[in-house]
């Protein structure tokens, strides 16, 4: 929201710089975005009267001019040809620096010297609705009533400071200077200067209100609904000083009436709407909703379908405006507009909001219905209006007003507690203080006891209990004093016990294990392309993507359902910048949608995914790094041969729990590998942590350990290259008995000697027994045992 | 004349011995004196032939002799084993200035890193961590937080929607009525996670991370609130951290404010990381609005609460000197390594 601070210290009497009344205002919760000066680039440009027009002796395009800046006369050298003698014109001097970024130096052309330039209104950043002849190609040409020598930023009002504050949505009575005038005068302490809300009437007239318009309102939705009549209207330009504080807050003159509802809309925060009385069908005005079949063409020249859900201002035929957000072209001020209706209403915020989403139409005025107008602010407004309409005499104000009103809209009475205000804040206010800042924000505030007795405004509807009046306090008493004081942590409260989440905690072992192992933990976007599915040849369940209904774009229109798209991107663009040998993990969440009908939400599951890209790195590298997580926890679990599709058929393991699938780990599929574009082998791995965090904790039972010393021997067996070495693993565990230690595969061997699909297995044995040291006898037999075992159950012979 | 021969053997000897300069010739010359057949060995059998009132004296001598002659001989052999000792370890020396090997380290992102901080700063100031879900309905996000449908509040977060009633969680503060639902006060929560918003740009991204705190008591002020997050800022920026409030606007606080913390680049002179002005906007916090304690079915006249919330990459950023926010989800190795 933009104001203006002349217009500010012109409601509130201050005379602290802008700057300082800025850095108060966002002290106070009214943050102030920008100050803009006006005059920026002004300094240095004067009022000039030309007095004398030669022709250039070396150059047939330009002059020499004569010019007259009030204390001395300069000569100017010119290109223009819009200029006379006795033209009043903007002349910038030597040092100024204008809005197109021309600096002005002292010159000669062509051999004659030029002090100055002769500025266009586009060169002061104005235009032709600021000032005729600002948009003309040329010169600007000052009125006659401009003095000469006087600065141009005094003579055309562009002196003022802008400020842009961020107003909080609690405070839809600061989308008005008085608004923000009502906190300065609380903040500085002095008196808001009242608004002259005086209008004329022809008391001998015989014409009133009704005589030009009726007011029907068939909808909810509209509070309150005023109208006035104004006649003999003249359409002309508004005096500068009205336009001057129109064009400083981003506002386009226009003429007169269309400038008075601007100027009270941003001084008072009231929307109002002019129509020309003679295109109002019936003189019948019906605030109604709209229906299926209407639609109406707006003044920003688009035509919209309405419906039901869209509140109107329609005659008895059409529909004139969209109520609170926008006038139709059917029947808005014009050039020949001889009768005016006024109207000052007021409407429901949310039906506001919900008009000027679906159509995509934000105006001043909705802004400032969809925020909350009191129902007290239209009678103001209008009222205001009319005064101005007076005193510029732009036309006659008809008797009477018509004022519908459904809502009404009273001061309320607020009872807050000093000592919960107190309690609140925890710190010790005065309580004269407390009643000092309450009532310089136009909250009556009286104490009775141990209780305040607060009248709250009905432009305050924020203000409820203890909370906000707290809140109202400190802003303006001010939060430094939470500078000066050192607390005791939770003096009244009581202890709590902080304890972890159990899956971030087992999360945190897995991520710090990886990490010495050489990985780099990625954190990739969640939102991704569609085509995320087809990608990883996904099949099952989590191919059903859950899609965004109002994406940015395309390619972030839908949550992962797999980490190890994230994994592959992360690789195929780290390939893509000349990195290699990667070895990544995420820990984040994936979404598919859920089959149950009945649940709202989607699936959501915690997973880890670790994915490897380079050389000397094999499937039982994987799954080295998988077991080594998975030792952390108390699970057991078993392998299978995996499903997933995008895993490498051969080259991958589903890990289940009981019957619950936990992860999955293997060789990436190489179609898959061609889709995300990476060339190479890639190993993946992922898990779901929640389940995992979800199991007992891992427990240790130590077993005794051996005084005696282990003996080993190393054992190579042929076998068909079916046999699973897990199982012959196993086998060997079983055969060794309770003098089992460990057992190692450190070779495996083909070649044509052994046999065709026959392969040759080492393993070293390690045996200990807790009560004597083994003799060769006994290990002898051990070892007979072992392979006896694995010649019967694997065809294992002895290499 | 035994007596003038063995003098000459020790003299002999000794002189032998200090020309020796390997082991080998040391051995050589232990077993010249000592062996079967040494030199000494020959004295002692020659013993025999001497008259019985001489033998004490000497075998005197020659245990005499034999005592000097093994200590200085052991001490050459000693002197020899150390200097074949260090001549071996002299050999050995390698240049360490060659790269280390078997030193794969990977490294944790920055933002998970803060997070991992944040979370012990906390727990061990009483907080317990939890979470919810990234998916949420309409209700824990907004309607809970007393920001009710078509409020204007609902602009200051552009919401991915998924449906009407579900959405991508603008806030981690969704976790809150969650949690106040299912606890019974006194309690202490965080509550890290992804949030979503439907903007990006050079200084936005659409996904981020928060972290909200909530602590709902008898009593809680907002100087509970300043001492809390003074501690907590102290322990992530370090001791000279100094924290300032500033009022502003949340649905679900009241008094809202917005806590500006000192630069920990500079301390608050003024440094290109805080653009001159020696504080940083990092917090949104405020005391629990009552509505909010009540619509999850907390007493608000007997408890009150106050509650923090902030982002976690500019935390992470401003931690890490990282200039650039796309960084952050790009996971480049080069980026990522810096964070070893």
């Amino acid at each position: 929201m933009k104001v203006t601070y002349n217009w500010l210290k012109e409601l509130t009497g201050i005379t602290a710089s802008p700057e300082e009344v800025a850095q108060k205002l966002t002290s106070a919760g009214m943050e102030v975005e920008e100050i803009i000066y006006q005059n920026k680039h002004l300094h240095d440009v004067v009022v000039g009267k030309i007095i004398k027009i030669e022709k250039h002796p070396q150059a047939d395009r330009l002059l020499v001019c004569q010019v007259d800046i009030g204390k001395e006369i300069v000569q100017i050298i010119t290109s223009a040809t819009n200029i006379f003698e006795g033209a009043l014109v903007p002349v910038s001097l030597p040092g100024a620096d204008l809005v197109n970024g021309v600096k002005i130096q002292k010159s000669k052309m062509r051999g004659v010297e030029s002090v100055g330039m002769f500025c266009s209104g586009e060169e002061l950043g104005i235009d032709e609705n600021y000032i005729e002849g600002a948009g003309v190609y040329g010169i600007l040409i000052l009125p006659k009533s401009a003095k000469v020598g006087r600065l141009v930023e005094e003579e055309l009002l562009l002196n003022d400071v802008i400020f842009d504050i961020g107003i909080t949505p609690n405070r839809a009575d600061c989308m008005s200077v008085i608004g923000i005038a009502r906190e300065i005068c609380a903040l500085y302490g002095t008196q808001l200067k009242k608004i002259n809300l005086n209008y004329d009437i022809d008391v001998y007239a015989k014409d009133s209100v009704r005589d030009y318009v009726n007011v029907e309102v068939k909808t909810k939705n509209c509070y309150r609904y005023m109208a006035a009549a104004i006649t003999d209207i003249k359409i002309e330009k508004s005096p500068l000083w009205l336009r001057a504080r129109l064009n400083a807050v981003g506002i386009k003159p226009i003429n007169t009436l269309v400038d008075i509802t601007n100027y009270v809309l941003i001084e008072l925060g009231q929307p109002l709407h002019a129509f020309d009385q003679s295109f109002i069908n019936g003189k019948q005005i019906i605030v109604r909703q709209a229906n299926k079949s209407e639609s109406i063409e707006v003044l920003n020249h688009n035509t919209y379908n309405l419906d039901e859900n869209i509140m109107v201002i329609a005659d008895s035929e059409k529909p004139m405006v969209i109520a609170g957000v926008i006038g139709g072209t059917n029947s808005c001020i014009n050039n020949n507009t001889k009768v005016c209706i006024l109207e000052s209403a007021v409407f429901d915020l949310k039906s506001i909001r919900i008009t000027s989403r679906r159509l995509g139409v934000r105006t001043d005025s909705s802004a400032r219905y969809e925020k909350g107008v009191n129902v007290a602010n239209s009678e103001i407004g209008i009222a205001r209006a009319l005064h101005l309409v007076s005193k510029l005499k732009c036309g006659k104000v008809v008797r009477g007003i018509i004022d519908i009103a459904s809502v009404k809209n009273e001061s309320k009475k607020v009872v807050g507690s000093i000592e919960k205000i107190n309690e609140i804040l925890g710190v010790e206010i005065p309580t004269e203080d407390m009643i000092r800042i309450l009532n310089s924000l136009g909250i009556e505030t009286k104490i009775q006891g141990k209780q305040l007795i607060c009248i709250v405004p009905p432009f305050r509807e924020d203000i409820e209990n203890n909370n906000d009046l707290a809140e109202e306090i400190i802003r303006l008493y001010g939060y430094d004093i939470y500078e000066k004081i050192n607390y005791k942590l939770f003096k009244n409260a009581a202890n709590t016990e902080g304890t972890y989440h159990p899956r971030l905690y087992l999360e945190r072992k897995f991520r710090y294990s990886l990490v010495e192992k050489g990985f780099y933990e990625n954190i990739s976007y969640s939102l991704v392309d569609s085509n995320m599915s087809a990608k990883l040849l996904l099949n099952d369940e989590r191919k059903n993507l859950v899609r965004i209904a109002n994406p940015i774009s395309e390619d972030l229109s839908c949550l992962r359902s797999s980490l190890a798209h994230s994994l592959l991107t992360n690789v195929s663009y780290n390939l893509s910048v000349g990195n290699k040998d990667l070895k990544l993990f995420e820990c984040g969440k994936i979404f598919y949608k859920n089959k149950d009908m009945n649940k709202e939400l989607p699936i959501e599951q915690d997973m880890m995914g670790i994915v490897v890209y380079g050389e000397n790195f094999d499937f039982f590298n994987l799954k080295g790094v998988v077991e080594n997580l998975l030792i952390k926890t108390s699970c057991v679990y078993r392998l299978e041969r995996s499903k997933e599709k995008f895993l490498h058929p051969g080259i991958s393991a589903d890990i289940f729990i009981n019957d619950i699938k936990i992860g999955s780990f293997g060789k990436i599929h190489p179609l898959v590998l061609q889709n995300y574009n990476i060339s190479g082998d890639v190993y993946y791995a992922e898990l779901n942590t929640a389940i995992l965090a979800s199991l007992p904790e891992k427990k240790y039972i130590v077993n005794s350990i051996s005084k005696y010393p282990i003996v080993e021997r190393d054992l190579a067996v042929v076998v068909n290259e079916d046999v699973k070495v897990g199982d012959m693993i196993d086998s060997i565990k079983s055969a060794c008995g309770k003098l089992f230690y460990e057992v190692k595969l450190f070779d495996i061997y083909r070649n044509s000697t052994i046999g065709e699909n026959k392969k040759s297995l080492a393993f070293n044995i390690k045996l200990s027994d807790l009560t004597k040291t083994l003799t060769e006898e006994d290990i002898g037999l051990v070892i007979k045992k072992v392979l006896k075992s694995l010649n019967y159950k694997f065809g294992a012979v002895l290499r | 004349m035994i007596k003038e021969d063995l003098l000459k053997l020790s003299n002999d000897s000794k002189k032998e011995l200090e020309g020796v300069y390997d082991i080998k010739q040391l051995n050589e010359l232990k077993i010249k004196i000592f062996g079967k057949t040494g030199l000494l060995t020959t004295f002692s059998k020659a013993m025999r032939d001497v008259p019985v009132d001489e033998k004490p004296v000497i075998g005197a001598i020659i245990n005499e002799i034999r005592k000097e002659l093994e200590d200085k001989i052991s001490e050459k052999e000693k002197y020899f084993k150390e200097k074949e000792l260090n001549d071996k370890l002299e050999k050995e020396k390698v240049d360490i200035t060659e790269p280390s090997k078997n030193n794969e380290l990977g490294a944790i992102h920055p933002i998970a890193s803060v997070t991992d901080k944040l979370i012990d700063i906390c727990v061990s100031l009483g907080f317990s961590v939890v979470e919810g879900p990234e998916v949420e309905t309409d209700y824990y996000n907004f309607e809970a937080m007393n920001i009710p449908k078509n409020h204007p509040s609902r602009d200051m977060q552009d919401t991915f929607f998924i449906t009407e009633n579900t959405l991508l969680r603008s806030q981690t503060s969704a976790v809150q009525a969650r949690e106040m639902e299912k606890r019974k006060p006194p309690f202490k929560i965080i509550c890290p996670g992804k949030t979503y918003r439907n903007e990006s740009d050079s200084t936005h991204s659409p996904i981020f991370h928060q972290l909200e705190g909530l602590v709902v008591d008898e009593k809680i002020s907002m100087a509970d609130l300043k001492t809390m997050l003074t501690i907590i800022m102290k322990r992530l920026y370090g001791d000279e951290t100094i924290i300032r409030f500033r009022p502003s606007f949340f649905p679900f606080t009241e008094p809202s404010i917005e806590v500006d913390v000192s630069c920990p680049n500079c301390h608050g002179k003024g440094c290109s990381i805080c653009k001159g002005i020696g504080m940083l906007e990092l917090l949104g916090a405020g005391i629990v609005n009552p509505k909010v304690l009540e619509i999850s079915g907390i007493d608000s006249k007997k408890y009150s609460g106050f509650a923090f919330g902030f982002g976690l990459d500019r935390t992470a950023m401003i931690l890490n000197s990282i200039n650039n926010i796309k960084y952050l989800y790009k996971n480049d190795i080069r980026f990522l390594k810096q964070m070893q």
